[in-house]
């Protein structure tokens, strides 16, 4: 006597809605979808009808073409990135980022924060330049509150950041070998980091998410075991970088896969706002350590490195230009490091007067800035960061369409966005 | 009922199970040099714990295969899904009959040996371009066509090289062709383009870096085998050492005189000590050239799918061809 009970369905699927959800549930869709789905069916996308006319153009297939679904899971889109890529058998037409996978809200948690503990969330950001994130929101508070920090800090800021710089570039290396199929130089460059990181963390005690600057100074001075571990490395450091430098650079295989592929013009760079390692590679010597100088940049000597190509090995060169740039700053800094304290006097909570500030730093990945409006509360009314990978990605849809699947990820891991800063 | 067609099908079904069995150590032994080799390039211990020098690491790889969940995609084509593993590999074990071992170990000694060798082997794209098909997945799908692509350009300047090898030789027979070596030299003296022309194509023909197009991990996932799992994967896996170990196996043969021991040692036994003297002499050359090949995938990157095909079809093709013209001139004039 089974009486049957017809369950209400609480959703009230329509026909399209019914549709997504078979797709997702892997079954085929028992009726063709309607309207805006159609010729989707077999791509599993999107999950709704086109928003733009950007995506109408990237989802609408011509005979021939196919949808390829490159992340979030996927062992190169260096975190969780998915790249919608179009082709034509091998060839890749066009390519639609889709960001978003790590959004955190890191800007909105620093709004809800104090000034103070603003400087702990800005860190897990671009995970790979964690000093570089917590350098931009120093300076801008110490700018909003009218401090300035010692000497001493500064000196130790640059270092670390500098430091931080190198282990980013060499990583970087070992990527874009990496996502080319070579599984040697990514050791390297762990290797290189390694030591770095042993470094960083005799000064500010963590491995990764340092949390070592601070409004007006920085948590802890220079130790010996720092200074230790930063002369053993420096006696070794160069014979590192060129033992990767020597499985890449001349590899006549690496150059016939990164010369010439992903060309981007200094003025295209520009116009897309690209910054950092990748502008410097297209041929504008722009560096924010030159052209808007901060912390102790101004006595510093060096040069702006740029590089002619614009192209993918120009970028990798690049990179390795900007390591031994940056051990020759470490070298002068130590030099010039002077004696005193390490924090200027500042309260436990700050309440900046109300105004706004902006403060740029140089990030291994380019112009990492942050703006801040204070409203005299004791948290930023408003807290802005601008990620440079962010913009870099806008340049991959432009310089792939024509261009081979195997080079997606090859150009893309040459411009070495980080999407922990990317999705924020 | 006659006596010697007996013994001669019990030697063979005998020959048969032994190579097969033969083939799991060989996958073994091969993946073990490849994780401590690449270690090794890459600083760091490689496998280190389990046995001597980590030398059961793959034996556990093999048993975790086995114990792993065997998926099959709802909307795969489950026929030939579960057929592609076991094409692929029999096509490699299926090779491994006639590799001369040492004299008196050749699985099936037969006189055209090394045509058979060319044709079993090339079935394995067979079993890839399947696997593609029947994943329902578009990295597969891609891969599948990837393999398909180069493997049927390369079989091109691999074979025609050989058939310089041959003509020189005039012999198909593996064990006349290294008995030959022994009266006039080693291959490698008589036909050293041949021989890298061979080297080169034969990397493409078994997928190793820097042609491992077609399970490109970081472009194509795994290309045919992104959706396999367990033991049908494990099956790949097996087949693509056992495959390395073959090519070097034959590389050895054709070029650098098989199971013979180079100059300062006696190249040849008699009797039951001479085919452990060759089995030793044909594994040590095999190893060598396994260690060179595990050696270049640590150290090069992956070419491009269309600097490749270029490859074969522009520089490699037209040298074989010409390297051939030139043996079979010079056989017909210098009467060789």
């Amino acid at each position: 006597m089974t009486s049957e009970v017809k369950i209400p369905d609480p959703l009230d699927l329509d026909r399209d809605e019914e549709a997504r959800l078979r797709r997702v549930a892997g079954m085929a869709p028992e009726r063709a979808p309607a309207g805006e789905y159609a010729g989707f069916e077999s791509v599993g996308l999107p999950e709704r009808p086109p928003q733009t006319e950007r995506e109408r153009e990237v989802y609408s297939l011509e005979e021939g073409e196919m949808l390829v679904n490159m992340g979030p899971q996927h062992p190169s889109t260096h975190g969780v990135m998915r790249l919608v890529v179009k082709v034509r058998g091998e060839v890749v037409t066009d390519v639609d980022p889709v960001l978003g996978y790590l959004h955190r809200g890191i800007e909105k948690l620093c709004e809800e924060a104090t000034y103070t503990t603003v400087l702990t969330y800005v860190d897990p950001m671009d995970y790979l330049s964690s000093m570089h994130n917590e350098h931009a929101p120093a300076i801008a508070f110490e700018k909003l509150f009218g401090v300035t920090a010692p000497k001493r800090a500064e000196y130790i800021r640059a270092l670390v950041v500098e430091l931080n710089r190198v282990f980013s570039h060499s990583l970087m290396m070992g990527f874009l070998a990496l996502d080319m199929g070579g599984i040697t130089p990514i050791l390297y460059g762990f290797i290189n980091r390694d030591e770095i990181v042993d470094m960083l963390s005799a000064i500010s005690g963590q491995r990764m998410l340092f949390n070592f600057f601070r409004v007006g100074g920085v948590n802890f001075d220079a130790n010996d075991e720092f200074f230790s571990r930063l002369g053993t490395w420096r006696g070794h450091v160069l014979k590192n970088v060129e033992m990767s430098e020597r499985v890449i650079t001349d590899n006549e295989v690496f150059r016939s896969r990164t010369i010439g592929m992903g060309t981007l013009s200094g003025r295209d760079a520009i116009a897309l706002g690209v910054s950092g390692p990748n502008l410097r590679a297209s041929g504008v010597p722009f560096d924010i350590r030159k052209a808007h100088p901060y912390s102790i940049y101004p006595e510093l000597e060096f040069e702006v490195i740029t590089q002619p190509g614009g192209d993918s090995n120009a970028r990798y060169l690049q990179r390795i230009a900007e390591i031994k740039q940056s051990i020759n700053l470490i070298d002068q800094i130590v030099d010039k490091m002077p004696h005193g304290a390490v924090q200027a006097q500042v309260p436990g909570i700050i309440r900046p007067k109300p105004g706004r500030a902006y403060a740029a730093v140089e990030s291994p990945r380019g112009l990492y800035s942050v703006y801040a409006i204070s409203d005299g509360g004791p948290n930023p009314y408003r807290f802005r960061m601008r990620d440079p990978s962010f913009v870099s990605l806008q340049a991959i849809p432009k310089l792939m369409p024509g261009r081979l699947i195997a080079d997606t990820m090859a150009v893309m891991a040459s411009f070495d966005p980080v999407m922990g800063g990317v999705d924020k | 009922m006659d006596f010697d067609l007996l013994l001669g099908v019990l030697r063979f079904l005998l020959a048969t199970t032994l190579i097969l069995v033969l083939t799991i150590p060989t996958a073994f032994v091969v993946i073990q040099m490849e994780l401590k080799i690449i270690a090794g390039s890459q600083l760091r211990y490689g496998p280190n714990r389990i046995g001597p020098w980590g030398m059961f690491q793959s034996t556990i790889h093999g048993f975790k295969v086995l114990a792993k969940e065997d998926h099959i995609p709802d909307q795969a084509d489950r026929a030939t899904f579960t057929l592609a593993p076991w094409m692929v590999y029999m096509a490699a074990a299926m090779s491994m009959l006639v590799i001369p071992f040492a004299p008196g170990a050749i699985a099936a000694d037969f006189n055209i040996g090394i045509v058979y060798f060319f044709a079993v082997l090339g079935l394995s794209v067979v079993g890839l371009l399947v696997a593609g098909w029947a994943s329902y997945n578009k990295y597969s799908l891609l891969g599948g066509l990837r393999s398909a692509a180069q493997m049927v350009s390369y079989e091109i300047p691999l074979t025609l090289s050989v058939v310089g090898v041959v003509v020189l030789a005039g012999t198909l027979n593996f064990r006349e062709l290294i008995e030959w070596q022994r009266a006039h030299g080693w291959m490698l003296i008589w036909q050293p383009v041949a021989l890298v022309i061979f080297y080169i194509a034969s990397l493409a023909e078994i997928n190793r870096t820097p042609f491992d197009m077609v399970e490109a991990d970081s472009e194509l996932v795994a290309g045919p085998f992104t959706e396999y799992s367990g033991m049908r994967f494990g099956f790949f896996f097996f087949a693509e050492y056992v495959a390395l170990f073959i090519m070097s196996g034959i590389m050895i043969s054709l070029f650098f005189g098989g199971w013979l021991a180079p100059w300062p040692f006696p190249d040849q036994l008699d009797g039951f000590i001479g085919t452990v003297y060759g089995v030793l002499w044909f594994f040590i050359k095999t190893y060598i050239f396994i260690a060179i090949a595990v050696l270049l995938r640590a150290t090069l990157v992956r070419v491009r799918v269309d600097q490749l095909m270029g490859m074969a079809w522009k520089v490699l093709l037209p040298l074989a061809m010409v390297n051939l013209i030139v043996t079979a001139v010079a056989v017909l004039v210098f009467k060789l």
